[in-house]
């Protein structure tokens, strides 16, 4: 039990650390619910060693203008070959024309990437929150409509080539989403690199709902493209 | 697990497959929520009109649910004995009249509905479209699976078609222009439930973003309750002053949960409006 404190110390004593921030332009649609615009800002942080942070915020415009999303997630790596994370993150999601909010909470185990696969699993509280006065508020964890979704996601990249990969997959949650047990979320995502530490990236997904029920339909569109930086 | 296990296996998924009396292609190419709600506000079929109650008083039930199978074993006998027992004006149907949706059991559902001695309000459920002539026949039976009728001038009853557990974007106008315009007391009457407690279930209705958009909505103008069924059991919930009702089920099989065999009654008397939980024993 001394190994690990001693490891952390060490590793802050060396000054590890990596950053990488992306910020990203897109459109969310969903029909009959919104179609709006999105300007995404976000960094992945690797403070120290087997620890890794994550955070962002999304901000929507021609519909719901203003703060859509802030999320912030936290990793501790438990065995570095496979991946393995045990990860924790917050979410707050406004909807400022509706004056609808949702809290967030996410515990999962992560794993990859191993031969391009990674997957993940876990709980999260689901937590609206309605009212002039209450939904702006991430610290709004009591609600009549709570309720614990699971969550899980894999995907694959099947391409990888010198200057660009593909991925695709499933996931039901990122930093900015937690999609419910009654949503398939799919998803396309690329990466292009067009200078050293300078990568053009972008992503499509979509979701099928209805599945529970036997009828089947495409929801949801959402559309990202922009440049990750890594310092 | 050995090849001839897993040989096996495959096999009975096939014989399963096959043996399913939904007709999978016809789900497929079905009609969507949209195709049916635009059918809906052309007014062919019409909408059913309010039935003749007293002003000043009157009850009517709500369950969903009845989900015969080729037995046609359901609960309406006992709840036809109710009708007369609490003096029930009417009642409203929340959508799986059947399991199937095969032309027999179409019919009987039918028959049994008719045989309760009231009128009756019905929209559709998902299990209503697992044939390919499901929603045709649902129209010629029931009429419209998207409409509203205002009751007595006090109660506005507005049934939403949520079979495809999403709302769709002439639904989500139409709903909204019914709740805006509306003095009377407004009741949301649908298959899928917005709210069911806490299990991380997936029947209700899907999008997150949806149901913000939709319980806004629902709080904005002062609606009184929704009302779903699709889940066999019985919940309530409070969200924002709106009460979120599962109605219960008149399916005689298991429940998912609670004692939800019966339904829920309304009675509307001294300029109010009152619910209960009615359990079958």
């Amino acid at each position: 039990m001394t190994k690990l404190p001693a490891a952390l110390a060490l590793a802050g004593a060396t000054c590890y650390a990596a950053v990488a921030s992306s910020v990203l332009l897109g459109y969310r649609g969903e029909p009959g619910v919104e179609s709006k615009m999105l300007v995404t800002a976000r960094a992945d942080i690797v403070p120290i060693q087997y620890l890794k942070v994550d955070a962002g915020l999304s901000f929507n415009l021609f519909q719901n203008n203003g703060l859509g999303v802030a999320g912030l997630g936290l990793g501790v790596v438990l065995f570095s070959p496979a991946g393995l994370t045990l990860r924790f993150a917050a979410q707050h999601q406004q909807w400022n024309d509706w004056q609808a909010g949702e809290s967030r909470a996410l515990a999962t185990i992560e794993a990859g990437p191993v031969f391009g696969l990674e997957a993940g699993f876990g709980v999260a509280r689901r937590v609206p929150v309605f009212g002039a006065d209450d939904y702006r508020s991430p610290f709004g964890w009591k609600s009549d409509a709570a309720e614990w979704n699971y969550v899980y996601r894999l995907a694959w990249k099947f391409l990888q080539k010198e200057n660009w990969w593909l991925k695709t997959g499933f996931s039901s949650y990122d930093l900015f989403t937690l999609h419910s047990p009654q949503q398939f979320p799919l998803r396309l995502s690329g990466s292009y690199a067009l200078k050293d530490n300078l990568d053009l990236v972008a992503d499509v997904g979509t979701a099928i709902v209805g599945y529970s029920g036997g009828l089947v339909s495409f929801h949801e569109l959402t559309l990202n493209a922009g440049v990750k930086y890594e310092f | 697990m050995s090849s001839r296990r897993a040989e096996m296996l495959c096999l009975a998924a096939l014989l399963a497959f096959c043996a399913c009396e939904w007709d999978l292609w016809g789900i497929v190419t079905r009609k969507t929520v949209e195709q049916r709600v635009q059918e809906n506000l052309t007014g062919q079929p019409p909408a059913p009109g309010p039935v003749s109650v007293n002003p000043d008083s009157f009850r009517f039930a709500v369950f969903g649910d009845p989900q015969i199978v080729h037995d046609n074993v359901n609960m309406l006998g006992r709840f036809k004995q109710d009708i007369a027992a609490r003096d029930i004006d009417f009642f409203c149907v929340l959508g799986d009249l059947t399991n199937d949706a095969t032309t027999d059991e179409v019919d009987s559902i039918k028959l049994d509905l008719d045989r309760v001695g009231v009128p009756c309000y019905v929209t559709i459920g998902n299990h209503d479209l697992f044939q390919a002539d499901g929603w045709e026949r649902f129209k010629e039976n029931y009429g419209p699976s998207c409409f509203r009728v205002v009751i007595a001038h006090r109660i506005k009853l507005i049934f939403l078609d949520t079979a495809d557990g999403t709302i769709g974007p002439t639904q989500f106008d139409w709903l909204e222009k019914e709740l805006r315009d509306s003095p009377f007391i407004k009741i949301v009457l649908t298959h899928y439930p917005v709210y069911d407690g806490e299990e991380p279930i997936m029947w209700r209705l899907a999008s997150p973003v949806e149901r913000a958009k939709l319980q806004s909505l629902l709080g904005k103008y002062d609606v009184y309750a929704w009302c779903a069924g699709h889940i066999h059991g019985w919940r309530h919930a409070v969200v924002e002053g709106v009460n979120h009702f599962t109605c219960g089920t008149m399916a005689s099989g298991e429940l998912d949960y609670g004692s939800g065999k019966g339904y829920l009654l309304f009675t509307f008397a001294h300029d109010s409006l009152l619910w209960q939980q009615v359990v079958f024993e």
